[in-house]
């Protein structure tokens, strides 16, 4: 059997997750880097949280190249520990330190990458509802894969659950969470991808809310004030009466991403939609005509390849 | 999708001997364990027999049937089967000797809560444990983890029911049948039924799905034989449908062999228990409360090279972009 932790050789500390350090370590009889993220149980007044354990589920279920893997998970003391692949780095480093890097090939091998990993999800009925750049790893191939399971969720189709509204990083998080829905759908993954794609192209935030409030305001201001037309069924959300913006106009996407070519505008704007029947799917993303323009996306051979050995 | 699930590759046994086999194992091994100063006739009297087990384990599936029922706020059917299978796994390697059934069966509902989404604090949940909440919230949450491992992380359940709502829109599109809703109570009946029993051990939740709608059927004195040979299983081959009627016709007989163990016996059997469980794992003991401290120093994981690796957070503050809510 794998999970004793006398099986591990720890490297070093990786960093800090919700509920504990998480750390780099090499499995002993395969060699393998691996990443151990620890979880405190004893001071948490109901035992383990509800966020590893859909973490777990979800991790089990989903076996996708893409997706981050979970090996394995043994007891220590008080605590459990989840052994994960081993990623040294992520696209909120490749933002924050390498620019550069991140050339149009490359962003568009990124974003098939991300959509491949969120197709598969939906497909499996899991939504994430926390896509943002520092839970997108890459490995030392240069592979991405979607990581930080803690909210991801099992959804049926036919929508008759409500679900906590109270998810997904600030500046992805879609309008309908903003207003607080209860009854949402996958959807909500698809508003973050677009976020992280215009992020990507532009090396800016799109929205960067310093609040939930101005959050919305953000939003509002740049796709402009919802209609029936542009939103059915916004005026029936909980918080939507709540608080009211002044009437805007839509900025026209150009000036939202100036420079960028129209394909590019094009797909972001389809995912940064209102409308969740109009917001199309990772599927239909993936099929954009922008993957097929010039520039190609990059093989993986001309990614990036994060160095190994780096710890923090 | 349970084809491809844990559920069926770990825990879907062949046949009823292969569950009795991995109980009376761990009853021999618990016994040989520590029945070494007990001479050999002594400890039959002594220590539970593997029937006696079971019968100890039917009544507290009886317990676990009857707290999920009373159960405040009204628990979906989904966490109360999902309970169900892990307080089975849980026992096909275990002995009740060394954990007893009442604690675990807490644990089990509580971890079952968790994983379907049921969300009430450990607060709420005690507050339907008549006694010492406090303790009672002390054994769930440090069996926690115990049953997580016991159930080799396998949280994932697949229930009937879900199956069973298929079935009746299927009914509904497909079948001449008239009224399908009238066949709700026969269902809900039948699957109460079916988790006193070692069926969701050994066959698929769509088979126990079908057998309970199947049952419902004939109790309304209507025959829903050709659905399933003309339509369910049309193009499947008469190999497949002869598995399947068999499957249908041994969870009937499963179902209708419940019945509950008779009060006397169960009495002396938990009287016997008392006194043969494992003092390590009772909490009333001095030795378990021993251990526990223990537990809560061992947190630390071993290091190696020069930082020392400890609990000690800061200094590790990686500042990423703003975190949910």
């Amino acid at each position: 059997m794998d999970n004793d932790v006398a099986n591990y050789t720890v490297i070093g500390r990786i960093g800090e997750g919700a509920h504990g350090l998480v750390f780099k370590a090499k499995h002993n009889p395969t060699g393998r880097e691996v990443a151990l993220k620890k979880i405190l149980i004893k001071n948490l007044e109901d035992g383990i949280p509800v966020n590893v354990m859909r973490e777990i589920k979800a991790l089990q279920l989903l076996r996708c190249k893409y997706i981050i893997k979970l090996y394995d998970m043994f007891p220590r003391g008080m605590s459990l520990v989840l052994v994960l692949e081993y990623m040294c780095s992520g696209l909120w480093d490749m933002l924050h330190h390498s620019q550069q890097e991140l050339t149009m090939p490359r962003v568009k091998t990124y974003a098939q990458m991300l959509l491949k990993g969120t197709r598969y999800m939906h497909a499996h009925y899991v939504m994430h509802r926390d896509l943002k750049p520092a839970n997108l790893l890459i490995n030392h191939e240069g592979i991405l894969k979607i990581a930080d399971l803690g909210l991801a969720r099992l959804y049926w189709p036919d929508g008759g659950r409500p679900y906590s509204h109270q998810v997904a990083t600030r500046w992805y998080r879609a309008p309908e969470l903003l207003y607080g829905a209860r009854f949402y759908t996958e959807k909500v993954d698809l508003w973050a991808v677009g976020c992280i794609l215009a992020e990507l192209i532009t090396k800016q935030p799109l929205f960067a809310g310093e609040s939930d409030i101005e959050q919305l305001a953000i939003v509002l201001q740049h796709l402009g004030t919802p209609n029936e037309d542009t939103w059915p069924g916004h005026a029936e959300l909980p918080d939507f009466h709540k608080i009211t913006f002044p009437e805007s106009a839509p900025t026209p996407w150009p000036e939202l991403l100036p420079g960028v070519e129209p394909d590019a505008v094009d797909l972001v704007k389809s995912l940064v939609m209102y409308d969740t029947n109009k917001r199309i799917s990772a599927k239909e993303a993936l099929l954009h005509q922008w993957f097929h323009n010039r520039p190609q996306p990059a093989s993986l051979e001309d990614m990036p390849k994060p160095q190994m050995n780096k710890l923090k | 999708m349970f084809s491809t699930s844990s559920q069926r590759k770990f825990w879907t046994f062949s046949d009823e001997g292969e569950l009795a086999i991995l109980r009376e194992k761990h009853n021999l091994n618990y016994i040989s364990k520590h029945g070494t100063h007990i001479d050999e006739f002594q400890r039959y009297n002594f220590f539970l027999s593997p029937d006696e087990e079971r019968l100890l384990l039917k009544q507290y599936e009886l317990h676990l049937k009857e707290f999920c029922k009373r159960f405040s706020p009204p628990m979906p059917k989904g966490v109360v089967g999902t309970a169900f299978h892990y307080f089975k796994r849980f026992y096909l390697y275990n002995s009740t000797m060394d954990y007893h059934p009442k604690e675990i069966l807490a644990t089990c509902v509580y971890l079952a809560c968790k994983v379907e989404e049921f969300n009430v604090s450990i607060g709420q949940f005690v507050a339907n444990i008549k006694g010492d909440r406090d303790k009672a919230s002390d054994i769930i949450l440090n069996n926690e983890l115990l049953l997580m491992q016991q159930l080799n992380y396998h949280l994932t359940i697949h229930n009937p029911f879900r199956p069973v709502e298929g079935f009746l829109i299927d009914i509904k599109t497909r079948c001449s049948l008239a009224n399908p809703e009238r066949l709700r109570g026969g269902i809900d009946e039948f699957l109460e039924k079916v988790f006193l029993t070692d069926a969701c051990l050994l066959y698929a939740p769509s088979q126990i799905a079908l057998a309970a709608v199947l049952h419902a059927a004939s109790k309304e004195q209507e025959n829903l034989d050709s659905y399933v040979t003309d339509m369910l299983f049309r193009d499947a081959g008469q190999d497949k449908l002869a598995i399947l009627i068999e499957a249908v016709r041994k969870i009937r007989s499963l179902v209708k062999m419940v019945e509950s163990p008779a009060r006397e016996k169960v009495r002396i059997i938990e009287k016997k228990l008392d006194r043969c469980r494992n003092q390590e794992n009772n909490p009333d003991s001095e030795i378990y409360k021993r251990r526990m401290r223990e537990l809560l120093d061992e947190d630390d994981l071993p290091h190696t090279g020069s930082s020392r690796m400890s609990l000690d957070t800061s200094g590790v503050s990686t500042v990423l972009s703003p975190s949910a809510s």
